[in-house]
C-alpha cells in the first residue's frame, strides 16, 4: 500500500461499502492491474493498484471519489477491462473502481425505444433480455461478450455494425457522471435523458465520451434500441490482389444501401496469417490475395434487395463469393475475438505463444494502400530488430454509412514473456511512428482503441492542436486534485505550469 | 505415445486406447495437417521448440470442433432472426442475367 492509503483511508471506505466490498488481497489487485494490450511481464508489478472497491450505487462511487478527492488518492475506474489503450490501467496504483456489480436492467422502455442500465451489464447480457421484447443494442465492438457500457462510454467505443447503426457515442442517448470532485451531473443532448437531438448549451456528452477515466465515472446509461434485425447477411469474397480488392470495398461503401452495416477489406498479410491458423483460409487456393466482407442487417425484404445489390457490384469488380460456410462462419467469429487462443511464428516458422495487439487509426479511403504500406514496413524494421514481434496483417473496416473513413488496423504479435526493455523500448517507437504516418495522411491516431499508451500518446498534442490545451483546461477545471487517472493522456501537464 | 519430433507427449489419461489412435495426418499447406474432415491443426513440426502440445483423445478434439459451430451457430441467432444466402442471392443475379 502507497503512503497517502492509510489505515483511515481504508476505514472511510469501508464504513462507505462495507468490508465485503474493499479489497486488498492480492488476487483482487493482480486481477485488475492490466488490460489485454501487452506490456513486458518483468514490469506488471508497477501497475497492481492498492486496492479496489466494487460499489453498488451511484451514491456509494460518488463517496469513494469524495473520499479519494479529500485524501488525494488516484482513482481509476474499471469496468470489463477489455480496452486496448491501458484508460483501465492504475498506472499510478491508487484505488481501482470496480463497477460490476452495476450492472443492473433499471427501465426499458418500450414506447420510446429506450432502456436504462448500470455501467457493468454486458451487451450480450442486455441484448438476451431484450431480445425477448424484439430489440437490440446494437453496440457490437469485437470483445461483445465480455465488454461492458461503462466502458464503452469510457472509450467512446467503435462497433462493428456502426455505419448502419452508429457507434457508442450514438447510441448512448445521455449518461450519469461522478465528477472528480463527487458531484453527480447527467450529460447527453440538452438536459433530457431521452433526448437524441437537442440545441440548448454545450453538447456535454461528448465532452465525456471517451474520457478514459480522467474526467469521472460513469454510473447510468440510457441507451437507443432498435428492432431485432430480421435478417443478416455477410457475403466474403476473395481477390487475387490487394488493389481490386481496395476498389470493390470503396464501391460497396460509397452504394448507399440503407441497410449496410459495414465493409472490411483484408490484404496480403492478413490473408497470410490466415492461412496459418484459420480453418476457412487454410484450403484457399493460392491466387487468394486479399479478401472483403460485406455485412447487412435489418428487415428481411430490406437486406434481401440490398445484399442483392451488393453482390452484384462485387461480382461486377471481379471478386469471387467464397461461399455460405465460409461467409457466415467468418463473420459470427468477429463478434468475439478476444476468445481466439493466439500464437505467432518466429523467424523460422516455429510456433509461439504470442499475445494480440492492434495499432488502430481513422484513415480516410483515399490513403488507405500509402499507410498499409508504411506501416507494414515499420513492424518489418521492429521484427527485425527483435524477433518477438510478428506481423498479422492489416485490415481496414468502414466506420459511416458513405464510406468516408475506415478503420485502420495493424495486428501484431507480441510475445510478452519475451519482452525485455529494448524490445519494449522499440515497440514503443514503432507505436510513435505508426501514429505519425497516420497524422501525416490527414487521420486521427485512434478511431477504436483511444490514443493514451506510451508511444502514440506523445503525439495527441500535435492531432489535437488547441484542442489539447482546451482538454488540459478542462482536466484543471473538473479535477483540481489531479486524482482521475491522473498519468493518462499526457494530462499531468494541465498541473504542471500551475504557481 | 510414439516420440516423432512435434506429436503430442504425455500419458494417456482416456482408459480406451483407441482414442488416442488419431487418424493420419494429411499435409493440406506447408504449416497445416488434417486428420479429422473439416477439422485442420498446426502441422506438429512446427510446434517443437516453444509450445508443447497436449494429449487429446479424440472424441474432445471433435467435441472442442463441434462447440465452436454451436457458438457461431448461437452467435447469428442472437443477432437476428435468419441468415441469408450468399448464393441463393448470385444464382438470382446469374438468372435474371442470362
Amino acid at each position: 500500500m502507497t503512503a497517502q492509503l492509510t489505515d483511515r483511508v481504508l476505514d472511510e471506505l469501508i464504513a462507505a461499502l462495507g468490508k465485503d466490498y474493499v479489497l486488498t488481497s492480492k488476487t483482487a489487485r493482480m486481477n485488475r492491474a492490466r488490460v489485454p494490450a501487452p506490456f513486458p511481464v518483468h514490469r506488471w508489478r508497477e501497475r497492481v493498484p492498492d486496492l479496489v472497491v466494487m460499489p453498488a450505487t451511484t451514491d456509494e462511487v460518488a463517496t469513494v471519489v469524495r473520499i479519494a478527492n479529500e485524501h488525494r488518492i488516484p482513482i481509476v475506474p474499471r469496468d470489463g477491462g477489455t480496452g486496448l489503450t491501458d484508460g483501465a490501467v492504475p498506472e499510478r496504483r491508487g484505488i481501482v473502481v470496480d463497477v460490476k456489480r452495476m450492472n443492473d436492467i433499471k427501465e426499458i422502455d418500450l414506447e420510446n425505444r429506450t432502456c436504462t442500465v448500470g455501467p457493468g451489464i454486458n451487451m450480450l447480457k442486455l441484448n438476451e433480455v431484450l431480445a425477448k421484447h424484439g430489440l437490440i443494442y446494437p453496440d457490437d465492438p469485437a470483445s461483445y461478450p465480455c465488454s461492458l457500457v461503462g466502458g464503452r462510454i469510457g472509450t467512446s467505443g467503435w462497433s462493428l455494425v456502426g455505419s448502419r447503426y452508429g457507434h457508442t457515442r450514438d447510441l448512448v442517448l445521455s449518461f450519469e457522471i461522478v465528477l472528480p470532485t463527487g458531484r453527480v451531473i447527467r450529460v447527453g443532448d440538452g438536459g433530457g435523458r431521452k433526448v437524441s437531438k437537442s440545441s440548448s448549451g454545450y453538447q456535454l456528452k461528448h465532452l465525456f465520451m471517451g474520457h478514459q477515466g480522467t474526467l469521472g465515472i460513469a454510473t447510468e446509461a440510457t441507451l437507443k434500441l432498435y428492432p431485432k434485425p430480421e435478417a443478416e447477411f455477410s457475403p466474403f469474397w476473395a481477390f487475387a490482389d490487394f488493389d481490386s480488392a481496395y476498389a470493390c470495398v470503396g464501391r460497396l461503401a460509397r452504394a448507399g444501401v440503407a441497410t449496410f452495416a459495414g465493409a472490411v477489406l483484408f490484404d496480403e498479410w492478413k490473408v497470410d496469417y490466415l492461412r496459418r491458423d484459420d480453418e476457412a483460409y487454410i484450403p484457399q487456393p493460392e491466387d487468394v490475395r486479399a479478401l472483403v466482407c460485406a455485412v447487412c442487417y435489418g428487415n428481411s425484404d430490406e437486406v434481401r434487395a440490398g445484399g442483392k445489390r451488393l453482390m452484384r457490384i462485387a461480382r461486377d469488380a471481379g471478386a469471387r463469393y467464397l461461399g455460405d460456410e465460409i461467409s457466415q462462419g467468418d463473420w459470427a467469429a468477429r463478434h468475439d475475438r478476444y476468445a481466439t487462443p493466439l500464437h505467432g511464428r518466429t523467424a523460422d516458422g516455429q510456433v509461439a505463444p504470442m499475445s494480440w495487439h492492434c495499432e488502430d487509426a481513422a484513415i480516410a479511403y483515399t490513403d488507405l494502400a500509402t499507410v498499409r504500406t508504411a506501416w507494414h514496413d515499420i513492424v518489418a524494421g521492429l521484427r527485425n530488430k527483435h524477433p518477438v514481434f510478428d506481423d498479422w496483417g492489416m485490415f481496414f473496416y468502414t466506420s459511416a454509412d458513405t464510406g468516408v473513413d475506415y478503420l485502420t488496423e495493424i495486428d501484431v504479435g507480441i510475445w510478452e514473456q519475451e519482452l525485455d526493455d529494448a524490445s519494449w523500448a522499440a515497440w514503443v517507437d514503432a507505436k510513435r511512428e505508426i501514429a505519425a504516418v497516420a497524422l501525416r495522411h490527414g487521420g486521427s491516431i485512434s478511431a477504436c482503441h483511444g490514443s493514451c499508451r506510451e508511444g502514440e500518446v506523445d503525439l495527441v498534442p500535435e492531432e489535437l492542436g488547441g484542442g489539447y490545451d482546451v482538454m488540459l483546461a478542462v482536466k484543471r477545471s473538473l479535477d483540481p486534485n489531479n486524482i482521475m487517472n491522473p498519468g493518462k493522456y499526457g494530462l499531468q501537464r494541465a498541473y504542471e505550469d500551475q504557481p | 505415445m510414439n516420440e516423432r519430433a512435434g506429436e503430442p507427449r504425455g500419458t494417456p489419461g482416456y482408459r480406451y486406447d483407441e482414442q488416442h489412435d488419431a487418424p493420419p495426418a494429411r499435409q493440406v499447406s506447408d504449416v497445416a495437417v488434417e486428420r479429422f474432415e473439416h477439422i485442420f491443426e498446426v502441422d506438429p513440426k512446427l510446434m517443437t521448440v516453444h509450445v508443447a502440445q497436449q494429449l487429446f483423445p479424440n472424441w474432445d478434439t471433435l467435441r472442442i470442433a463441434a462447440g465452436r459451430g454451436d457458438h457461431l451457430e448461437w452467435m447469428h441467432r442472437h443477432w437476428a432472426g435468419t441468415v441469408l444466402s450468399g448464393q441463393e442471392l448470385l444464382d438470382e443475379i446469374e438468372r435474371e442475367s442470362s
